[in-house]
């Protein structure tokens, strides 16, 4: 066998960067010095043999076999096993379209892009899976679960500086000359020309709520606002470091999506107020009553009333929706920890998260009076369906055992059949609060007019 | 890796920079366009250490500006496969770490750290030996193997690893 012949000794790649790269390598092919004298005694030169050695390390097994026939059987094996670590590379993820593990350009590109994290950081299914499998036993070990929250009317409330109306004009003054209830939580970002309204007890919310779970940020606006956001909710960067998750990372469009959190759904809580954009995780959710600071918010969802900018007033701190969700949070965590049996890692946060939900309108039998129209089934009503996700009982029929009817008008029979038992009469709106509130709200604050019904008799 | 070498670029001038100062005019501009950049071949431009030569200037058709080509010295760096580099961390997280050689971006993944490292999330997210002598977070110096390059128009990305004898942190800011 000589050199020229050799298929491996060929001197077409021989750029720079090779060279080096065989350079540096040249210490691990020193520790087999009998194969060594060998081919130091076929060629006769030991620079040219040390560089075929090297050469050699990188050819797959089969250039292997023609060519160390000569050699003994040790020295093949040991080349073999080496191309053989190189080609049961799974890769696992890429930076740069390279693998991260063994550094090898990967041409087609393959799993779930990380941008959030860093630009051109991309990893596979199953990397993610191991990732989310190691991260959840540290995680239940440190009384942790995960918390997704979104910003806009969830967190807060924006507006274009451009869409304020007159009488929210008094919002632009110097922030010394505010009222005291808007100090620290009004913010004006010139640059973005927008101006942002935090939640009334968003501080004590993150504070409490970091020491129960690991937090990140979802929100359908872009990157530069939501990193923006982030900053105003978290400025010394303690609860969110690099989880700020913006629509520009998500995978599907309109959607949002926990393929891009790296927290095992089943310990996964998500705060946000549209359930249309989680709909693959709806068990997940928790729907939070829309935040409108701004009169532009509220006019997007057309609502025409005066927002609370413009009647200068806010909502409650101890009683608004982030007290109540973040009480709602403690006594999930608590279920979670300490009232359910069995292996940590097999609990499942949605399934407490029914339970809890079911405890809401417990011993309730509800009836619907002109609520449903009659040409749909009963049982595909959304507030059918609510009620029954909270726990109570829902009927058509007219029985004892009801405790609740639900109506528009306080004239339909069903309305006075209720007043007449001395049954509740309640609001729709009932049954929506308790969805929103977690807790059965008091009757008397929903109740049902007769107004509509004395117009349609007159 | 650092190289010393000369390259040649055309120099479009506008003809106000012309008269007496014209040829530091020139250079200024040629400072101001190159160092910084980055190319597939040579990799980044640190610095322009000098002047070798500067041509005869060629009027430009039509729009009065003239092109000088303009031979110069200057420092490149571009990573190698293989090669040792140090390196200051950016960014930790469960994935591994992100860090920085002036220009050039490298990951190490977690897969790359050796296994007696474990990450411990936080404010300060870190890798930390089971004894808690060593510790990666973000403002370490870390000394890290090149395994893979990918020299971009505008950027450099390189894979890392510290899984390897006398790679690791080398100077720790928690302990300074």
């Amino acid at each position: 066998m000589s050199l020229a012949e050799s298929p491996v000794y060929s001197s077409s790649s021989d750029d720079f960067a090779g060279l080096l790269e065989r350079e540096l390598e040249s210490g691990s092919s020193e520790s087999s010095p009998v194969e060594e004298d060998k081919e130091a005694d076929d060629n006769g030169s030991d620079v040219e043999s040390e560089s075929r050695i090297k050469r050699r390390k990188v050819e797959n097994a089969e250039n292997l076999e023609e060519t160390s026939g000569s050699t003994s059987q040790g020295f093949s094996e040991q080349k073999s096993e080496v191309s053989a670590v190189e080609d049961m590379c799974a890769h696992p993820g890429s930076f740069g379209d390279m693998c991260f593990l063994c550094g090898q350009r990967l041409n087609e590109q393959s799993g779930v892009t990380f941008g959030y994290i860093h630009k051109g950081l991309r990893l596979n299914n199953d990397e993610i899976d191991r990732l989310r499998n190691t991260d959840i036993k540290k995680s239940l070990h440190r009384k942790k679960l995960y918390l997704v929250l979104d910003l806009d009317h969830t967190l807060l409330n924006s507006t274009q500086l451009n869409h304020m109306t007159a009488e929210e004009e008094y919002l632009m003054s110097p922030t010394d000359s505010l009222p005291d209830v808007l100090k620290g939580s009004l913010f004006r970002l010139d640059l973005m020309r927008m101006m942002t309204k935090l939640r009334p007890f968003i501080r004590t919310f993150l504070k409490e709520a970091s020491e129960m779970f690991e937090m990140y940020v979802y929100t359908m606006g872009d990157r530069a606002y939501a990193l923006e956001m982030a900053k105003l909710l978290d400025p010394n960067k303690e609860y969110f470091g690099d989880r700020v998750i913006s629509r520009d990372d998500g995978t599907l469009k309109n959607q949002k999506g926990l393929d891009i959190v790296l927290g095992q759904e089943s310990a996964v809580l998500i705060l946000d107020d549209t359930e249309n954009a989680w709909a693959k995780h709806k068990d997940n959710l928790i729907l939070m009553e829309r935040y409108h600071f701004f009169r532009s918010s509220c006019h997007q969802f057309g609502f025409t009333c005066e927002s609370l900018s413009e009647m200068k007033t806010d909502e409650s701190e101890p009683e608004g929706a982030l007290a109540n969700v973040l009480d709602l949070l403690k006594r999930i965590h608590k279920i979670f920890f300490n009232e359910l049996g069995g292996n940590l890692i097999d609990r499942d946060v949605r399934q407490v998260l029914k339970t809890v939900r079911k405890e809401v309108l417990k011993g309730c039998k509800v009836m619907f009076s002109r609520i449903i129209p009659s040409k749909v089934p009963a049982d595909n009503h959304h507030l059918w369906k609510m009620a029954e996700q909270l726990g109570a009982i829902c009927s058509t029929e007219v029985d004892s055992s009801v405790t609740h009817v639900v109506a528009l008008d306080a004239g339909t029979e069903k309305s006075r059949w209720a007043v007449k038992q001395k049954k509740f009469l309640v609001h729709p709106g009932w049954v929506e609060a308790a969805n929103y509130m977690w807790r059965k709200q008091p009757e008397e604050k929903f109740p049902v007019t007769e107004t509509k019904s004395k117009t349609q008799t007159q | 890796m650092f190289f010393h070498i000369v390259l040649e670029r055309n120099m479009q001038l506008h003809p106000r920079h012309f008269g007496r100062n014209l040829r530091e005019n020139l250079v200024a501009k040629l400072m101001k366009d190159v160092e910084g950049t980055c190319s597939g071949q040579h990799g980044f431009v640190v610095a322009i250490t000098g002047i070798e030569n500067i041509g005869k200037g060629l009027i430009r058709d039509g729009t009065g500006f003239v092109s000088f080509p303009v031979k110069y010295q200057c420092v490149v760096f571009r990573p190698f496969k293989g090669e040792i580099l140090e390196a200051v961390v950016t960014m930790v997280n469960k994935m591994g770490f992100f860090a920085e050689a002036g220009p050039v971006q490298i990951f190490v993944s977690n897969h790359l750290i050796p296994d007696d490292m474990e990450f411990q999330s936080g404010d300060m997210p870190n890798y930390t030996t089971s004894d808690g002598s060593v510790k990666i977070q973000k403002d370490s110096e870390v000394r890290l193997k090149i395994i893979g390059t990918r020299v971009d128009a505008t950027e450099i990305f390189c894979i890392g690893t510290i899984k390897d004898d006398f790679l690791g942190v080398i100077n720790d800011p928690a302990s300074v």
